[in-house]
């Protein structure tokens, strides 16, 4: 079994390699640097902060780069450090005519509001002409172009897209340690009986728990074992063209009520919901845990620090389990399309506009994917014997953490495509090994399928109805009785106390936000 | 009638020039007040008009429509309306009938310290609390309140079981009481030390020859000496009851505790600043300040005809 597991791995590894920069997009041509002494503002929201050794963007090479690169003058700006990036964001649109030129936010599905309100450009007419690789890596797949422009056509932004086509978007899954598996003679569980055993043995032999940081959890877990589509977070789910909300089903009240479980047993950590990835750390070294959920990255940094304090790095990817009949319904993943996207707002004439298009468009050419993936050829990286990209010693030998970093801009996305091999250099191998594990356990509706999709665009109107509604509401509502279940302030299982919970989500307006919500589907659709 | 009037307009300048001829610099200390006071509380007051209004930033507070009450329909028809008045009141009522009489005890026991050392010490022990910043205040009590955290390993070496005390619907409010006034107690009790500093000595004298002991002179002269200090603090304070700070709540509660520690203030924050619901947040904002002006108006009152002494 662990055999075959390894051998379809190893191949799908191969492919995923051997897929790079299969990607086709147009050369930069004599584009570049654009002969210009114009200026334009550039904010981003998050996962494109210099790094943190440096005191701003001026002293960090790939911001002071881009610049070169593209010969415009960029003015970085980013919230302010310990600031929340939504918010901090949200402090910039109230003030439209201030705003940066280019705007990197997490707003797709604002986006007709803010092209009716005149917020930003409506890129249509210009996009072809001015930003002609975009333009042509849209039309490379009909997904990308539908993503990216709302319902009635409009081009508004620029996306963020995995080069793998979502095998990262599963970046986050179970985790278990090997050391203890083999004391206990336990093998690798694939189902939700099997794990739930492992959580029991490691309880017996070490006192141990079932424990992870919250965030690492809250937006998906282990609910597709149960045929749910969501763990604590009000999440909507699309099953057979119809937009639900996964905290309604009884297949997440089958799954709450196993949490419940395991919590009466003294199997399930009390801190969960308080729980970082820093204060999860406390726990996995001390024992304290055997069995979790976590990201590849914070995978890595487990083992990382399990080393460096003398002992073997034991954590290893784990499959999601199944049901004991070996069916799934959802894993956390995605479709490699990002939600987080870079607009340009009114606040540039549109000769800026029209250069911030072409700034914009460098990250989508042959040289501008290398320069946002790895930095300035020869310097940060080149070309290993068998032709692939490779970090150069100033990246291998820097002790900094993701020192990479440093150079390219498209480690955590932004307005660019994510090359798959940047991820296998940043990575360990464990870590790769447990992406693959996730991913590629699983068939295509089981990762992505089911979600909803990034680009759907909520109408003006609708806007309004959704905000007279309160419908953030639901949010809070679904998280806080989810706390309850687990908890037992509620009894998951009385049939009562399950009926009104159902009940209560009139209050909260569900059934009219469940259309706004189906008719915002059908209109992606159809696109 | 008009000449009277007239008359009276001259008095009133003439004493005001007078005023600013004999105190001009104290005219002059107060200007940036004046100016911090009208840029920050009253400028502001114009947005407060969009609360009938249908905000939109690109449209100007002037340019968006006009919808009447319809953000006020929306808020009190929230189902989450009367949660959140029940859980500000009741935490700051709490933190009132706790915390308020907290800094007063301990500056009459500091008042009661004859030894100026140990006094000084008690002093800033328990000044240093409020010099440690939220966050890190907060930090610490999620650690403290874990399952393996010191609270539960209190609670086990008195036959208690290990819990985390920050999921606990229960302890959430005597938490965030308990914790207010250890960090605030210190601070807030100088400014009743330098209240009791100005008693009369001859006072105590006068109830040491009438044969008072030590808690009768604490009764009878040192208490009603700070009286006036204390009802202006206290009405000061009832002017703010529907105040309560969302960052302490932000960094304690968890969606376990949102049914007693979810506040206006939390819920604006939301409203406003997460989901840019700029009418609706402000509308929530003003109710709140229009129940805080109603306390302290009606504190003040009272505080006047029990005491005699208020703010106006």
């Amino acid at each position: 079994m662990k055999k075959a597991l390894a051998i379809v791995l190893a191949l799908c590894l191969l492919l995923t390699v051997s897929s790079a920069f299969a990607l086709e997009l147009l050369p930069a041509g004599d584009t570049y640097p654009i002969d210009t002494d114009a200026t334009i503002s550039w904010y981003v929201q998050g996962s494109l902060s210099p790094h943190d050794v440096y005191a701003d963007w001026t002293q960090s090479p790939f911001h002071t780069g881009l610049i070169e690169k593209t010969g415009v003058n960029i003015d970085w700006s980013f919230p302010t450090t310990g600031a929340d990036g939504n918010t901090y964001t949200n402090t910039l649109l109230a003030e439209p005519a201030t705003m940066p030129n280019i705007m990197g936010v997490s707003k797709m599905a604002d986006a007709a509001m803010y092209l009716n309100e005149g917020i930003i450009w409506d890129l249509t007419d210009y996009i072809e002409e001015y930003a002609p690789a975009y333009y042509a890596f849209l039309h490379t797949n009909p997904a990308y172009d539908k993503a990216l422009k709302t319902d009635d056509g409009k081009y508004y932004a620029f996306g963020f897209f995995r080069e793998d086509g979502g095998w990262n978007d599963s970046y986050r899954g179970p985790v278990v340690r090997t050391d203890w598996l083999e004391e206990q003679g336990l093998e690798i569980p694939t189902t939700i009986s099997e794990f739930e055993n492992v959580i029991r043995v490691f309880n017996e032999a070490y006192g141990a728990q079932f424990s992870f940081a919250w965030s690492r959890f809250k937006e998906g877990s282990l609910e597709g074992a149960f045929g749910a589509y969501a763990t604590s977070d009000a999440t909507w789910f699309i099953k057979d063209g119809e937009v639900g909300l996964g905290n309604t089903t009884e297949e997440w009240r089958a799954y709450v009520a196993w949490l419940r479980s395991l919590r009466e047993d003294g199997l399930f950590d009390e801190d969960n919901f308080s729980l970082t990835d820093t204060t999860i750390k406390a726990k996995v070294h001390d024992d304290k845990v055997g069995i979790s959920m976590t990201s590849m990255g914070q995978l890595n940094n487990w083992n990382k620090e399990e080393v460096a304090a003398g002992r073997e790095g034991t954590w290893i990817g784990i499959p999601y389990p199944t049901d004991d009949d070996g069916n799934i319904s959802s894993i956390f993943g995605g479709s490699g399309i990002g939600g987080y996207t870079y607009m340009i707002s009114k606040s540039a004439d549109e000769e800026t506009m029209k250069l911030c298009l072409q700034v914009l468009d460098y990250a989508y050419t042959q040289e501008g994917f290398l320069y946002w993936n790895f930095g300035v050829q020869g310097v940060s990286w080149d070309y290993d014997e068998n032709g692939e990209p490779a970090f150069l010693p100033l990246v291998t030998d820097d002790t900094d953490t993701d020192p990479m970093t440093k150079y390219n801009g498209a480690t955590w996305g932004s307005a660019c495509i994510q090359a798959t091999k940047l991820l296998y250099l940043k990575n360990s191998p464990v870590a790769v090994a447990a992406n693959d594990t996730w991913f590629y356990s699983v068939p295509a509706e089981v990762s992505s399928g089911w979600k909803w999709p990034n680009g759907t665009t909520f109408t003006v109107e609708e806007n309004d109805e959704l905000s007279l509604l309160n419908a953030s509401n639901i949010g809070t509502y679904a998280s806080e009785s989810f706390a309850k279940f687990v908890n037992g302030d509620l009894d998951i299982n009385d049939d009562t106390v399950w009926a009104e919970y159902l009940a209560n989500y009139d209050t909260y307006n569900l059934p009219r936000i469940l259309e706004i919500r189906q008719a915002c589907y059908d209109r992606y659709l159809s696109r | 009638m008009v000449a009277s009037r007239e008359k009276k307009e001259l008095t009133l300048g003439h004493k005001l020039s007078r005023d600013y001829k004999l105190n001009k610099w104290k005219y002059v200390l107060i200007l940036p007040v004046l100016v911090y006071l009208a840029l920050f509380a009253y400028k502001p007051m114009y947005g407060l008009v969009i609360v009938f209004k249908n905000y939109k930033t690109t449209r100007g507070i002037a340019g968006s429509d006009y919808v009447g009450f319809m953000w006020f329909r929306a808020f009190f028809n929230d189902p989450y309306f009367f949660r959140l008045l029940r859980n500000t009141f009741t935490l700051s009522a709490l933190s009132i009938i706790f915390g308020f009489p907290a800094p007063i005890l301990l500056a009459l026991m500091i008042n009661e310290v004859q030894n100026t050392k140990f006094k000084r010490m008690v002093q800033t022990i328990t000044y240093m609390p409020y010099f440690i910043s939220l966050v890190v205040t907060c930090s610490i009590i999620t650690i403290y309140c874990q399952q393996d955290g010191l609270f539960s390993n209190i609670a086990v070496l008195f036959g208690g079981e290990r819990q985390n005390f920050l999921i606990n619907v229960n302890a959430f409010r005597p938490i965030y009481v308990i914790s207010g006034i250890w960090q605030n107690i210190g601070w807030n009790s100088i400014i009743y030390l330098a209240a009791l500093s100005g008693i009369d000595m001859e006072q105590y004298e006068a109830a040491r020859i009438d044969g008072a002991n030590r808690f009768q002179q604490i009764l009878h002269v040192t208490i009603p000496g700070i009286l006036p200090t204390i009802m202006v603090l206290f009405v000061l304070r009832m002017g703010s009851i529907l105040n309560v700070g969302y960052e302490k709540v932000l960094l304690l509660y968890t969606t376990s505790t949102y049914e007693v520690a979810d506040v206006f203030s939390t819920y604006t924050y939301r409203m406003g600043l997460v989901n840019q619901q700029y009418s609706l947040s402000t509308s929530v904002g003003l109710f709140n300040t229009l129940v805080n002006v109603m306390f302290l108006v009606l504190t003040n009152y009272l505080s006047k005809k029990t005491t005699e002494s208020g703010l106006f």
